[in-house]
């Protein structure tokens, strides 16, 4: 995806075309409501260089994501968001989204979205219910009220993106491409717009060279996002192939298909329906049975579990997930780090033990 | 004395240790030295230096290295983690199944083995330095004491002042604090070795240990260490005859294998 | 349950049990009268009725351990809406509470050791780490807890008690009831409200199963009548606190709070505060304070340090200060106003999305604002807990909003609610004298 545009052009081009930018953090929100107003949702996961600004109003015991956005913000560095958007990921986003209610002026609109635990009619309604009062927000902060029919065809475009990103996914770890050219391939979703991201993902379907099979030990990676990046050579230098993913950047948010004629029960329907995510605080058996699915399609021999530190969504399902894939003979292995330090030597280590193993 | 057909190189973060073996597996040749900071210039004059091995054009028999700086050794040495290699060099020594434990400076390790000497599992110790070597490093040097004296005298004390926190920074002042008020020298030691002890003993269960008990690496020459792991664990630990060797050995005799295969 | 069940439960807790526990009330209660007995100089001696709130939590888990002879356990969160529950006859069991006796009780080190061997990670919140090490290894200082028939988690505490209550729906096989509660950033708006409403109408049907009977609306209403009266008695036991001497502290209420936390909706909950409370309006009379003497006055934010309370206690009293209040115990009392026994269901559905655990960071400073003024507060203490990001979240600009509008000083303390290896007695001392002296200045 050589041509892919960066983040600071795809921002840039939008701007000049007279959009507006929203940085939204992890994990679960719709794209289709900001771009029916001509918002770009532009993502922030944590990760880079954003220094540590933020513990001047964040405990050390707060996760780096949650850190690093907030450093991100305090650097100046997402001075181009014209609005922030927090989903109610966990309770360090809900500390964040309320200090930037409450106690850091963040200079510019804020919008928490609320994300249901539960996927039962009562919850799709009062999703859908949030999202329509994120509508009447955006409408009230551009002067513009798509109709139904333009909600449609963003979501449209999103599942069109969606699938593309689905097709991917399919066919990781045999597609003949270094796992950093992969997620950065893949996660470019964070930041482009819809079509922009299903017609580079096509060109990279079409252009890769397919293997057969893996090239190297088949595994599975799990967490909330795949950085710092070395992770990723990491694993491709101790002989791994990620064939399957479940990060909640990526897998975790190849979202349900509806067909729903009301926009935001579509909208609503497709975010609670997706992959089981700990942050939506799915049941253990739920979870365990989508990763023992992908696993066995794949033929996984292993799963790393890659944490970050302080995560509690993640943390408190690891046992019961890793005694379940190891009763399947799948090895697994949890790393934890700090998004925002280089791995320690230690990783690496640990995670050329757990291939020696395999071999 | 019997020529060296393999050698295994183990470059650890305090010091680096290189193995000779026969070609029936027992160590004929062995050196140990501080890691120096130029660690590649030392590994390579190390590997110079062992006898009728090629000299200073390098070893002409198979070479595998393992530990901290494994990847500093050239290229056409096999690299293998201290994972592999402790478990290697114990099993070949013990002849057992059973969980090993390595309390090295940077790290401490779990790794259990099964009966055809494989690494069924194994577990790090987080980030801090709590839960390794290091920590007891900190204190006795705080103590004025060796680490080899200051596990005596926790061996030496009927008593044992409750520790609970194993964080080095807060460990240092909270020493401090129990010598102001009064507890003797003895029984701080004791509860410092027993608080790192129940770190490793409980990531020795978090990785399934299963019996008998192992130590390779500078911890086991720790006596109190020892003791107090015996105790937390309610198994006995076996020692390998070299346990600072068990690396070093192990990637020896990976090398050994690799060139009979 | 069967008549030979309901016979040995009778004997057991109604018969035996109450009257060894009643005996133990009687010599509690002789001891203290005893000239001589209490011995602290700073501190002043507990009230008269101490020893009947030790024979509620010992008859509470007495009716646990023998609750499996015909009475179903729900397991709750200490947010969740108990009254239902009440109401179907359920034993109530609070992992929480449980997990701050293990706490005060000096157990919690080696259960969350236990949780840790089994793999959960030392970050998690100490509460989960102390329950989930205890189901584990089955150790309890209460005896014996009952095993769960339904779990029943309301997310307006945290998000950490759902993955947490997952975790026991795995281990335990049963059904797992969530109450989610969408976080109140602002104000609470209708549709939120009728999202928990409707949430709370279906865990009442999976409740009903379980319990094999039907929810009658008279009980539901008697239930939700006592926790009304039981909070508000509450709230007027801690305003004692605004006297000056206060004639109870923070310290006092963390131990006195448990029936209102685990026994909401009982007669005899009622009956306990109002007695605590004509007791405490005596010392008020005679202007007795908790503290001897009392100098300066403290608020506290956050958790209780559970297994340092006494050390802490005797720290302050020693020099002269009374912890007047605390937002924490505050919690279970200031939303008394919002229950409608007439209307338990809808009521329920407001009433359980105001807790300031559900409400943004500014409202706490705002709360505690209040809170400084209405009990004349020196200074305030905001315990950072490790373990609790919901509550500790915010607390550094708090603080330093707090220390700049009132002028009055603010200590961040760092520690961990229940896991005694995040605390070095030594830095706190420190700190908390520094803090101190700042204050005495
Ligand atoms: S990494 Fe975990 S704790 Fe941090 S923001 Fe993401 S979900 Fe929340
Ligand atoms: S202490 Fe905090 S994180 Fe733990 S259960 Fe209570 S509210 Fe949740």
């Amino acid at each position: 995806m050589d041509s892919t545009p960066t983040r600071t052009q795809v921002i840039a081009e939008h701007k000049r075309s007279g959009g507006r930018i929203a940085a939204v953090f992890p994990v679960h929100y719709s794209r289709a409501l900001f771009r029916a107003f001509n918002i770009l949702p532009v993502e922030v996961w944590g990760g880079g260089r954003t220094g540590n600004a933020g513990d001047a109003h964040l405990q050390a015991y707060t996760c780096s994501v949650v850190r690093g956005v907030l450093s991100a913000h305090l650097t100046g560095m997402l001075r181009d968001a014209e609005l922030y958007c927090v989903p109610h990921t966990c309770d360090s986003l809900q500390g964040l989204g309320s200090l930037f209610l409450d106690l850091v002026d963040p200079g510019r609109p804020v919008i928490p979205i609320y994300l249901p635990r539960d996927e039962g009619p009562a919850a799709v309604a009062f999703m859908a219910s949030e999202l329509r009062a994120i509508y009447d927000r955006l409408a009230e902060l551009t002067g513009s009220r798509p109709s139904d029919a333009d909600l449609q065809r963003a979501i449209d475009r999103e599942c069109e993106a969606d699938s593309v990103l689905a097709a991917m996914l399919e066919l990781q770890g045999r597609l003949a491409l270094p796992a950093r050219a992969f997620y950065a391939a893949a996660r470019s979703r964070e930041y482009l717009p819809a079509e922009q991201f299903a017609a580079a993902g096509r060109r990279l379907l079409e252009t890769t060279v397919r293997r057969e099979e893996p090239a190297g030990v088949p595994i599975l990676l799990s967490g909330i996002v795949p950085e710092p990046e070395e992770i990723l050579d990491q694993l491709d230098a101790a002989g791994a192939s990620i064939v399957a993913d479940d990060m909640a950047c990526c897998g975790r948010r190849n979202y349900a298909m509806s067909t729903n004629s009301d926009p935001f029960g579509r909208m609503a329907e497709q975010i609670l329906g997706g992959p089981p995510d700990s942050t939506r605080g799915v049941a253990v058996e739920r979870r365990l049975a989508h990763l023992l699915s992908l696993a066995s399609a794949r033929r996984v021999r292993a799963a790393v579990f890659y944490e970050v530190k302080f995560c509690e969504p993640e943390a408190f399902y690891l046992p019961q997930l890793r005694r379940g894939l190891e009763e399947a003979g799948i090895k697994t292995l949890a790393l934890e780090v700090d998004i925002s330090e280089r791995p320690s030597h230690q990783i690496a280590t640990r995670i050329e033990a757990l291939l020696e193993t395999l071999a | 004395m019997s020529t060296v057909v393999a050698i295994g190189a183990d470059a650890g973060s305090t010091t680096t240790k290189l193995v000779g073996i026969s070609h029936d597996g027992v160590i004929v040749w062995e050196t140990i030295e501080p890691t120096e900071p130029r660690m590649r210039e030392q590994l390579e004059r190390l590997l110079a230096t062992i006898p009728g091995s090629g000299g200073s054009a390098g070893p002409t028999v198979p070479v595998v290295a393992t530990g901290y700086g494994r990847n500093l050794v050239d290229t056409k040495h096999r690299r293998v983690t201290e994972i592999t290699c402790h478990a290697t060099g114990v099993y070949r020594s013990i002849r057992s199944s059973g969980t090993l434990i390595d309390i090295g400076g940077q790290d401490s390790k779990v790794i259990v083995i099964d009966a055809a000497g494989g690494v069924v599992n194994f577990a790090m110790n987080d980030k801090c330095a709590a839960g390794t070597g290091r920590f007891l490093e900190v204190v006795a040097a705080r103590m004025r004491e060796s680490v080899q004296d200051f596990a005596a005298l926790a061996l030496s004390s009927p008593e044992e002042v409750a520790i609970s926190n194993t964080c080095t920074v807060f460990a240092e002042s909270e020493m401090v604090s129990l010598l102001a008020q009064g507890h003797a020298i003895e029984s701080i030691s004791r509860g410092l070795h027993r608080a790192l002890a129940r770190r490793v003993a409980s990531l020795a269960r978090s990785a399934g240990a299963v019996a008998p008990l192992m130590m390779s690496g500078g911890g086991a020459h720790n006596v109190a260490l020892r003791a107090l792991l015996e105790n937390e664990l309610g198994a006995a630990i076996r020692l390998p005859a070299k346990p600072q060797l068990m690396g070093a050995y192990g990637a020896a005799l990976l090398a050994l294998r690799r060139a009979a295969a | 349950m069967s008549l030979a069940n309901q016979l040995r439960y009778h004997l057991n807790v109604s018969i035996v049990g109450n009257s060894v526990l009643r005996l133990q009330r009687w010599q509690g209660e002789w001891q203290m009268s005893r000239p001589g007995s209490w011995q602290n100089a700073h501190i002043a001696p507990p009230v008269a009725v101490a020893p009947r709130l030790k024979e509620l939590i010992s008859r509470h888990y007495l009716k646990g351990q023998y609750a499996h002879l015909g009475r179903k356990v729900a397991w709750v969160t200490s947010g969740a809406p108990v009254e239902f529950l009440v109401a179907l006859g359920y034993f109530v069991l609070y992992p929480e509470n449980h997990a701050a006796v293990c706490g005060i009780r000096r157990m919690s080190e080696s259960l969350c050791t236990a949780a840790e061997d089994a793999g959960y990670s030392p970050d998690l919140c100490s509460y989960a780490r102390t329950d989930i090490g205890s189901v584990l290894t089955g150790k309890t200082p209460v005896g014996k807890v009952p095993r769960p028939d339904v779990l029943v988690c309301c997310t307006n505490i945290c998000q950490t008690v759902l993955f947490w209550y997952r975790v026991l729906a795995h281990h335990f096989n049963v059904p797992l009831i969530v109450i989610d509660t969408p976080f109140l950033y602002t104000e609470a708006t209708e549709r939120a409200v009728a999202y928990v409403k409707a949430q709370l109408e279906d865990a009442v049907i999976v409740a009903e199963r379980v319990a094999g009977r039907s929810l009658g609306f008279d009980k539901l209403k008697q239930a939700t009548r006592y926790s009304r009266q039981a909070c508000e008695l509450w709230m007027k036991i801690m305003e004692c606190g605004q006297h000056r001497p206060a004639p109870i502290t923070a310290f006092d209420e963390f131990f006195h709070m448990a029936p209102i936390v685990e026994m909401r909706g009982e007669a005899f909950t009622v009956d306990y505060y109002a007695a605590l409370l004509a007791e405490l309006e005596q010392r008020k009379a005679n202007n007795i304070g908790a503290v001897t003497v009392e100098s300066k006055r403290l608020l506290w934010d956050n958790l209780p340090v559970w297994h340092r309370v006494r050390w802490l206690s005797e720290m302050l009293a020693e020099r002269q200060v009374a912890l007047v209040a605390s937002t924490y115990t505050n919690a279970w009392g200031e939303l008394a106003h919002l229950v409608d026994p007439e209307r338990p269901m809808e009521s329920a559905a407001t009433v359980y999305l105001h807790p300031i655990l559900n409400r943004g960071t500014g409202h706490k400073l705002k709360t505690m604002r209040r809170m400084v003024d209405d009990y004349q507060a020196d200074g305030v203490i905001l315990h950072s807990d490790r373990s609790c990001k919901p509550y500790s979240i915010g607390q550094i600009g708090q603080r330093n909003r707090l220390a700049d509008e009132l002028g009055a000083p603010a200590l961040l303390l760092e520690a961990d609610h229940n896991d005694p290896r995040a605390f070095s007695n030594e830095q706190v001392a420190t700190r908390l004298s520094a803090f101190l002296e700042l204050l005495e200045k």
